[in-house]
């Protein structure tokens, strides 16, 4: 139990600042926070960069730097580092990027009918927020129903419906938080916008803090991304004239994927292991420190400024199936990786033409990040948005698409995905804890005998996960696996131990 | 009966109180739902999962333990899709969990709950071993130990000592199927907060946490007998483990049933040894001139000792006494303490060694 007054919230950071986790740490944190040593210590090794702060190299193990040889790397492997555009990709001591297999990726050409216009100036006039005032609480959040955006951070949640739920809270205490914590594996479009778009991810936090009358605004930003955090500064010290009066606060993460996840989230910003809370209460009733919480991605603000601006309705308009343009990051065997903003609903042909076309036969892909599974060409058509996505057992996600050639072992893509999932369980429950461990070893041993009998009970092991599972990290964790035994089962047949497949065929 | 609500468990109409979970509701009106990781002492985590049930109107399957009892709330704790997620589940914690040569979840003097529930199914999967890599740790106290191997990771024992105790000499520590039950530094219970009360040991549903110097076979001799530790005045009750005439160990009776609650301190937990030790006085002695020993009966040593206090106040009057009590005595036994050195002996020289 923590003592009276205790300043839990200053843990993680302290930790950081003090090199990480160490005996002689935890001990003055534990000291000078007033939280229990157990528990300074229990939460400083939950995360990666806290626990193992003194690394020279970290291999990216993502999906996209795996396909383009980080096996090769030397190095403590580690997951996705957000830079599958630029894959396979080594982080250096201090983070930053030491290695790479191809320089930073494309975005679309400059075109300011472009909400987002990533390739554009980024223009700091700050008339979006400017123009929120003018419409006051209720014109912003008919403006976001006008525009129909749905969260741009996995989930697809309409924008409009949170921030009406959070600014009808009877409790006034009530905080503002984004969501930059970007780790979902394919995916790398937070961090273009806040390199090259930091003012309209302020600009939507400020109309956020604003409208639903927030007393501080949290940005909880990835830890492996140190630029992109000092992007953001730097813009906030330009645009003080406009933002000055906010009371702003920077959050790191600590390297820990399931921190992305809400809850989790604010778990981490109190200070604690990132264990996802069980929901029912949700964060815009129960966030932070309990108090009514509006959490939005970066993408999702980013797109605020433009609906204000230019309108609910244009923005709704520049849709395909579904409103409004959206970022997809695109990597793995295409021409030029990169993020292109298309309208929502395009399918991967189209998507994949905005990166410079397929190279080589393409075969699978993954429309959305590690959690959407992976899908067959066939459905190369299929229109990439987050409602017609669940028909086909997969999801839009954070719109990370990876493609796949004919020279990829589709056992081997899910066992690099069941990596991942088995890294970043949090490990609280046992229905994800022990299944993505079951999944990562069915593979393992079949890639080891070729006999497909490992497999015998997975697909109620996949039912439990789904079923079972607090978070949706759990719940999606066996989808590459099923997905891919689905699809392409002439690579999950008996096969020579130690045999890889390629096109479905002996290598 | 006005703050209580009707809603429907299993077809059957059952009244909640006010604020209750489903479980509670359910656990009262007779339907059992199981569960790891629920302590009714503890804030309810809702991690083990085992007690999720179905409510109408939620699409996922919802912790029971922590989902609120609302009027007029339809609540299915037995289906073909509750039952299969219990086999499940069930398959993959015995697969991370040490077996027997049966194959069963190892057998605990203290109870196995993860035995419990799948020695009679028949619908369990046979999954290949998980060997999770979570670690122990070296740990020299005397009375508390931890094997990972049959951890299922409820995080009743860690949050006991945060919620109950207020030690928080433990906590989770590493992630995913590294997570285990640690200590800042991974070190041992002595060089921590603990106060080795033991209530770990207590709540923990599987045995992985037991007591070093007890047998954990079970023994099916065993009988049970309920006391009142005699440490001090509190009065908690105490369930002595005994076989063969002896004690094998001490555990306090269910949360909510006895005045600790399910809690004893680490004296009448773990000080039991004196009862069987060879050394214990089990006569009253009386010293003689030589001053050797002798054994004495009660009657002669209270006369001895009644008759030397009469003496001296007699010789010096009341104020050479002095009367000194333990707090081993309970309440009642310092009133009559006091009462004997102010009534009978008149003098106000009386103290209890627990006053200062
Ligand atoms: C395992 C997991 C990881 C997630 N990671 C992220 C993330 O990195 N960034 C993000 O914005 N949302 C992430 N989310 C979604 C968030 O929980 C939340 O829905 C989102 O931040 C809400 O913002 P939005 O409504 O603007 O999308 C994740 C969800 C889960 C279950
Ligand atoms: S599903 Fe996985 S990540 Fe989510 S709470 Fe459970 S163990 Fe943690």
């Amino acid at each position: 139990m923590e003592r009276h007054g205790a300043q839990r919230h200053r843990v993680l950071a302290l930790l950081k600042e003090a090199g990480g986790v160490s005996v002689a740490s935890v001990q003055r944190i534990a000291r000078e926070t007033g939280v229990p040593e157990a528990d300074v210590w229990g939460a400083g090794r939950f995360y990666e960069l806290l626990s193992h702060p003194d690394v020279e190299r970290r291999v990216c193990q993502g999906l996209t730097c795996q396909l383009f040889g980080a096996a090769t790397l030397e190095g403590t492997k580690v997951s996705c580092l957000g830079q599958c555009d630029r894959a396979p990709v080594v982080l250096g001591r201090d983070l930053g990027v030491v290695h790479y297999g191809m320089p930073r990726g494309g975005v679309s050409p400059a075109d300011p009918d472009l909400p987002m216009d990533l390739g554009g100036p980024d223009t700091a006039d700050y008339a979006g927020l400017a123009r929120a005032r003018e419409l006051g609480v209720a014109g912003v959040l008919d403006a976001l129903a006008a525009a129909g955006l749905q969260g741009r951070g996995g989930a697809g949640f309409p924008a409009h419906l949170k921030w009406r739920s959070v600014s009808e809270q009877a409790v006034t205490e009530r905080y503002v938080v984004c969501n930059a914590d970007e780790g979902e594996p394919g995916t790398f479009k937070d961090r273009e916008i806040m390199l090259r778009r930091p003012h309209r991810m302020l600009e939507g936090l400020a109309i956020a803090a604003e409208t639903i009358g927030a007393a501080a605004i949290f940005i909880y930003i990835r830890g492996e991304f140190p630029e992109e955090k000092a992007s953001l500064q730097r813009a906030l010290a330009e645009a003080d004239a406009h933002l000055g009066h906010l009371d702003w606060r920077f959050v790191d993460g600590h390297g820990a994927y399931i921190c992305g996840e809400e809850t989790a989230l604010i778990e981490s910003i109190e200070g604690r292991r990132g264990m996802p809370r069980l929901k029912p209460p949700y964060p815009t009733v129960q966030g932070l420190w309990g108090k009514p919480t509006l959490m939005n991605n970066v993408e999702t603000l980013a797109c605020i400024p433009d609906i204000l601006v230019r309108g609910g309705e244009r923005f709704a308009a520049l849709g395909r199936t579904e409103p409004g343009t959206k970022l997809y990051c695109v990597s793995g065997h295409v021409g030029r990786p990169g993020v292109y903003e298309l309208p929502l609903g395009v399918c991967l042909d189209e998507v994949v033409d905005a990166a410079g076309g397929y190279v080589g036969t393409p075969r699978a892909f993954s429309p959305g990040g590690a959690s959407s599974g992976f899908l067959p060409m066939s459905a190369r058509r299929v229109p990439l948005d987050f409602k017609g996505l669940p028909a086909h057992g997969s999801m839009l996600g954070s719109a990370g698409v990876v493609v796949l050639d004919d020279t990829v072992d589709m056992a081997q893509a899910a066992l690099w995905q069941a990596v991942f999932f088995e890294d970043e369980s949090c490990g609280q429950c046992a229905p994800c804890r022990l299944g993505t461990q079951l999944v990562r070893q069915s593979i393992g041993r079949y890639l080891g005998t070729g006999d497909p009998a490992h497999f015998a009970h997975l697909d109620e092991i996949a039912w439990e996960m789904d079923q079972g599972s607090i978070c949706g990290l759990g719940m999606v964790a066996a989808l590459p696996l099923q997905m891919a035994r689905r699809h392409f089962p002439q690579d999950f047949g008996p096969r020579p131990p130690g045999a890889t497949m390629t096109g479905g065929g002996p290598a | 009966m006005s703050d209580t609500f009707p809603l429907v468990i299993d077809g059957q109409t059952v009244q909640a109180r006010q604020g209750e979970t489903v479980l509670q509701a359910a656990d009262r009106a007779g339907i059992q739902i199981p569960t790891f990781c629920n302590d009714p002492r503890l804030t309810p985590s809702g991690a083990c999962r085992m007690c999720l049930v179905e409510v109408q109107g939620q699409r996922r399957l919802q912790p029971s333990c922590a989902w609120k009892a609302e009027p007029g709330q339809v609540v299915t704790t037995a289906s073909e899709r509750i039952e299969k997620h219990r086999a499940v589940l069930l398959s993959m914690y015995l697969a991370d969990h040490s077996q027997d040569e049966a194959g069963q979840a190892a057998d605990i003097a203290t109870g196995n709950k993860l035995r419990a529930y799948t020695v009679d199914r028949d619908d369990l999967l046979p999954l290949a071993p998980v060997h999770s890599p979570r670690v122990g740790r070296a740990d020299d106290n005397p009375y508390i130990a931890f094997d990972p191997d049959r951890c299922i990771l409820c995080a009743r024992c860690t949050r006991y000592c945060d919620e109950v105790e207020g030690v928080s000499a433990i906590q989770l520590v590493e992630r995913g199927g590294h997570t285990t039950i640690g200590t800042a530094g991974m070190v041992g219970l002595l060089a921590t907060s603990c106060e080795l009360c033991g209530g770990c040991i207590a709540t923990c549903p599987t045995g992985a946490l037991f007591e070093k110097k007890a047998d954990p076979a079970p023994d099916p001799d065993e009988t049970i007998v309920r006391s009142t530790c005699n440490f001090c005045g509190v009065g908690c009750q105490v369930d002595l483990r005994v076989r063969d005439g002896r004690i094998a160990a001490v555990e306090a009776p269910p949360p909510g049933t006895t005045v600790n609650d399910g809690n004893l301190c680490v004296k009448g937990r773990f000080a039991y040894d004196f009862v069987h030790h060879d050394e214990r006085l089990r006569s009253p002695l009386i010293r003689q001139a030589d001053g050797s020993f002798r054994q004495a009966t009660w009657p002669e040593a209270l006369e001895r000792v009644a008759s030397g206090l009469k003496k001296i106040r007699d010789r010096d009057g009341g104020d050479a006494l002095g009367f000194i009590s333990s707090s081993r005595c309970t309440g009642e036994e310092n009133y009559l303490m006091q009462k004997l050195a102010r009534a009978a002996f008149g003098t106000n020289n009386c103290h209890q060694c627990a006053a200062t």
